[in-house]
């Protein structure tokens, strides 16, 4: 990773830092499935019942 | 920390091979991507779009309802209904069994309301494989036009306990 006063590039960077991966490895699926399907299952309206 | 970190300068820009398989892998997940939505508008078969909460109670009453305005006879203990196409259809799953019969017209476009009244059972018509998950709380409406007459047997796909090979219902086309 960090040897000496090399520049790596940007991707290099990206994948090297593993506290960032982990974050978005966490946030992504939890938002995407968790979080928005909670949302859809409680936003769903009462069926409307026709007596 | 990774056991072994890569060391120094590793990141090289893709040789030419790894470029066209790249862009072959991409090419094919847009498009893949992008059938998704046309599906939706060509499919004849979709997932139902149109869903709504409902308490198992609620549910069970509109059963009854539509038993009490429709029943026309008996099978197998079972009553069977024979539904006007411009109503919506109720069809409740409950361990082992798809209540009522229903009785539909060929040609004619049925808006169905699933939904189950204790645990998740899978609605699964037969010979004709139309699958979908029936959850509890939860009415799913499907959008059903027979295109032949003869009998169909509703099949439970999800396991649901002891009775679950035996929870067979079934939809008469006429």
């Amino acid at each position: 990773m960090s040897e000496g006063s090399e520049e790596y590039s940007a991707v290099q960077k990206f994948y090297d830092n593993i506290w960032l991966l982990l974050g978005i490895g966490i946030v992504l699926p939890t938002v995407l499935f968790t979080v928005w399907g909670l949302y859809e299952v409680y936003t769903l309206p009462y069926l409307p019942i026709v007596k | 920390m990774a056991i072994h970190e890569p060391q120094g300068n590793w990141w090289q820009p893709l040789s030419k091979d790894e470029k066209i398989w790249f862009i072959l892998a991409l090419v094919w997940m847009l498009v893949s991507f992008l059938y998704m939505p046309i599906q939706h508008f060509i499919g004849v078969q979709n997932p139902p779009s149109e869903s709504y909460r409902v308490s198992a109670e609620d549910f069970e009453a509109l059963i009854e309802a539509q038993e009490e305005k429709y029943t026309v006879g008996e099978e197998n203990g079972f009553p069977v209904v024979r539904p006007n196409p411009d109503e919506p259809v109720y069809l409740k799953a409950s361990m082992w069994e798809w209540t009522p019969v229903l009785e539909l017209e060929k040609d004619k476009t049925y808006k169905i309301h699933l939904s189950s009244v204790d645990l998740v059972h899978g609605f699964s018509i037969q010979p004709i494989n139309l699958n979908l998950m029936v959850i509890p709380g939860i009415d799913y409406v499907v959008n059903l036009k027979p295109t032949s007459s003869g009998d169909f047997r509703i099949l439970c796909n999800e396991f649901c306990g002891l009775g679950h090979h035996t929870m067979v219902g079934k939809i008469n086309v006429i």
